[in-house]
């Protein structure tokens, strides 16, 4: 798994690619979630596009930096969700918490909303 | 034919080569392309309990994987060393209200939904063992 960042306006885009499978590599996505909250960067966006495979770890990550962005009074929103992603969403009921966006700068614009 | 096995130690730096492995026994069935993640998240899903709930995530105890293709279905065993209570140790909703948020818990849930048909019981050892039918179209 890889992690990319890159700040557009005043949002963090977090791309991730690869798998997303349990084990530690998942903290390290964990610590990014935290250290944009540290930076005062509480919007964030992640691109998940690139992602071939992720099971509930994975979600349960992204959860976590959800609850903690929100804490911080950001939110965390999810762009190109592939459609095996998008199906675990759904079938854990996650897709009533995320908005998510196929389209980045739609994406990126509803943060000013 | 006897059931093919495969043992894995509870450490979570075999769930790739695992996911690898699932996939390709999804291939030689004739699991269409699209479906052998979903395959083998759910299977990866089930192993992950077991190391968790059935073996305390101690790498010397084993989960043994094992399969059968049938012409209309693959039937997954996966088998720990424990003798884990499935309603006790995963004794939430995953997808209901409050828990939506929390961190963990929804490897059953998903599981359950890929596969369509997921039980637990007890190996003839009295060990947990759930078993996995994925249908084949």
């Amino acid at each position: 798994m890889n992690i990319k960042q890159q700040m557009k306006g005043d949002v963090l885009v977090i791309a991730l690619s690869g798998k997303v499978i349990g084990g530690p590599e998942l903290m390290e996505v964990k610590s990014v979630f935290q250290k944009a909250v540290d930076q005062e960067n509480n919007k964030v966006l992640l691109d998940l596009g690139k992602v071939s495979w992720m099971d509930s770890s994975g979600l349960g990550v992204i959860v976590s930096g959800h609850t903690t962005l929100s804490r911080a009074g950001g939110a965390l929103r999810i762009l190109n969700a592939t459609k095996k992603i998008h199906e675990l969403f759904i079938i854990t009921k996650l897709i009533t918490i995320f908005e998510t966006f196929t389209d980045e700068q739609e994406a990126l614009n509803s943060f000013g909303e | 034919m006897r059931p093919i096995e495969i043992r894995l130690p509870s450490d979570t730096s075999v769930l790739e080569p695992l996911q690898l492995i699932i996939e390709a026994v999804g291939k030689s069935a004739e699991v269409e392309e699209d479906d052998l993640s979903l395959l083998s998240v759910a299977v990866v899903e089930l192993a992950k309990n077991a190391m968790e709930h059935g073996n305390e995530n101690d790498p010397e105890k084993i989960v043994t994987i094992s399969f059968d293709i049938f012409p209309n279905r693959i039937r997954f065993h996966i088998d720990d060393e424990g003798s884990w209570e499935p309603e006790k140790a995963l004794g939430f909703n995953p997808g209901e209200g409050e828990e939506l948020l929390l961190t963990r818990g929804r490897g059953v849930l998903i599981a359950r939904n890929l596969a369509k048909w997921v039980e637990f019981g007890l190996t003839p050892e009295g060990k947990t063992r759930v078993t996995l039918i994925w249908p084949l179209t």
